[in-house]
């Protein structure tokens, strides 16, 4: 019996301290969405009245309207080519049993692991150095480097867990190499790559340390327009345009529940 | 399929990943803005390192992250321990949900969220206010708490999902059977629990400890130039004084030490058997 209470106790305690926990997670967030539709021309907490003023100057502040059209554009660019490139990559990882393989996925995963504004850096240099320099292609390679490693984690993460059985059927039945991707492991993975261009797109549109080296006016993306306006002014307006941002988040991370799961995501690395 | 599958991505690493990198190995011992000219291929790791200003900005940062560590695990255990072990089905989905989600919030989101917090005449202070605890509102934006919060609440959700997926995987009846030995809650948690989750704690604080290390954004707007840490530095090398050398240089040492993190990390992997 003591037992038991002492479970109960333990059971409060902690709840309350995750209560708490993502009290502190959440508070941050929802103040953001909540200034967004303030009706004031500064930004105080709580708000005085409605209105969706904000929102309209988004659209009217140049620079914001652009640099989303940047961002995406470059989002989705890199991520068209991290999957092209790093799909075959996790097949090949994935049945491939020789003594490289653990070290080739450890490379292809390394960018991960990697301080962003030291890959930023790097790549400014090299790009400049070679020619390139500031340009919407660079901006869009350099966040290929980035989205890889998603791409690869998430592809190779569904088809290790595909049974190879049916491919050594298809073989049996006499089905060509490029058959057997295309009708038999292209239709398992699915579920994989779309989540892993999900992610990669969605750290893209987010991403400033590296796509901070690249600002220009024409390669500014949506995060690097809105640090230095904040450096500079402090509006609603940065309430407004972050609360789209979540909001397009949050639509890729519903689908990617529907899609993959996020009890998969819980073990990093 | 055969090799053939490895051979873009391998190119797109060696050519846009590894060879930038060594490029900005090469760079950083180029001759540098400040010191006399003929200063020596090391110069700028030189006074990198023996410089008291920048030895002081490389143990700020890294104290910076220490402590960021450190609250992450205080905060992070309890909650993941309460996730794996009193939170069943429904709940249980909801709190990955909600660890997830603030990670693919806007990084300036979360940092503006702060910043409306804490500001002088922001929630915080109005709270402690009407609580009578101060008198005069606090200067919490622009310090050293703004970015140890800002951090924290960047990070944990990473330690938490670490350790959660350590603890899901324990054995329950080596606790029950200590119990039955007599073990009291507490004991048994020490003696059993702990250890056998020190796994995914390893993991999320090296994960933790490297992304503090390398954060900027926090930084820059939530310390108002109250911390001065290498990737805040070398913003600003770039920004503004634009001495190339000097912020490979610094770079290259942000790099070495997130090597450091990653050996820690590959042999945490390799002892789980993985």
């Amino acid at each position: 019996m003591a037992q038991m209470a002492e479970d109960t106790r333990e059971r409060w305690l902690l709840g309350l301290v995750t209560l708490l926990f993502f009290v502190f997670l959440i508070v941050p967030i929802v103040v953001v969405v909540m200034v967004s539709f303030t009706s004031a021309t500064y930004v105080s907490f709580p708000i005085e009245g409605v209105s969706l003023r904000w929102f309209y100057r988004i659209v009217e502040y140049e620079p914001f309207a652009n640099s989303l059209w940047v961002t995406l554009k470059v989002a989705f660019m890199s991520t068209v080519i991290a999957v092209m490139v790093g799909v075959p990559a996790a097949l090949y990882l994935v049945r491939a049993k020789t003594p490289a393989t653990e070290f080739l996925m450890a490379l292809l995963l390394s960018p991960l692991s990697m301080p962003m504004i030291v890959l930023g850096l790097a790549l400014l240099f090299y790009f400049s150095a070679i020619g390139l320099g500031i340009s919407l292609m660079s901006l869009i390679v350099a966040h290929t480097v980035v989205g890889l490693p998603y791409v690869v984690r998430t592809v190779a993460g569904v088809y290790r867990s595909a049974p190879p059985d049916l491919e050594e059927s298809a073989v049996i039945l006499g089905a060509t190499r490029w058959q057997i991707i295309r009708y038999v492991v292209l239709p398992q993975i699915r579920p994989g790559i779309f989540s892993g261009a999900m992610f990669s797109m969605l750290v893209s549109i987010d991403n400033l340390p590296v796509s901070f080296f690249f600002g220009s006016p024409s390669t500014s993306t949506l995060p690097v327009v809105m640090l230095s306006y904040l450096e500079h002014q402090f509006d609603p307006s940065i309430a407004a345009i972050s609360t789209v941002q979540m909001s397009i988040a949050l639509i890729g991370l519903v689908f990617i529940e529907r899609v993959y799961g996020l009890k998969h995501l819980g073990a990093p690395a | 399929m055969g090799f053939s599958f490895m051979i873009p991505s391998l190119l797109l690493l060696v050519a846009f990943f590894i060879v930038p990198l060594v490029f900005v190995g090469e760079m950083s011992f180029r001759e540098g803005r400040l010191p006399p000219p003929g200063g020596g291929l090391w110069q700028n790791y030189e006074r990198l390192f023996f410089d008291s200003f920048y030895l002081g900005v490389i143990g700020e940062t890294m104290l910076l992250s220490v402590v960021v560590t450190l609250i992450c695990i205080l905060v992070g255990y309890p909650v993941a321990y309460f996730m794996v072990r009193h939170a069943g089905g429904k709940l249980y989905n909801l709190i990955i949900f909600l660890l997830i989600a603030p990670l693919l919030t806007p990084i300036i989101m979360r940092t503006f969220g702060w910043q409306v917090l804490l500001a002088r005449r922001g929630l915080v202070n109005e709270w402690l206010q009407s609580l009578d605890l101060i008198s005069k509102p606090l200067a919490l934006l622009n310090s050293p708490v703004a970015v140890v919060l800002g951090l924290v609440h960047v990070l944990a959700p990473f330690m938490i999902l670490s350790i959660a997926s350590v603890l899901a995987g324990i054995d329950r009846r080596l606790e029950e059977s200590a119990r039955m030995l007599g073990a009291g809650k507490g004991m048994s948690f020490l003696k059993i629990t702990l250890p056998l989750s020190m796994d995914g704690l390893g993991t999320g604080a090296i994960l933790v400890f490297m992304l503090a290390n390398g954060s900027f954004v926090t930084l820059l707007l939530l310390g108002g130039g109250s911390l001065q840490t290498l990737p805040l530095l070398i913003y600003q090398q770039f920004n503004t004084t634009r001495d190339l050398p000097f912020a490979a240089a610094m770079s290259n040492a942000l790099l070495l030490i997130a090597f450091i993190c990653l050996f820690f990390q590959l042999r945490l992997i390799r002892r789980k058997g993985v």
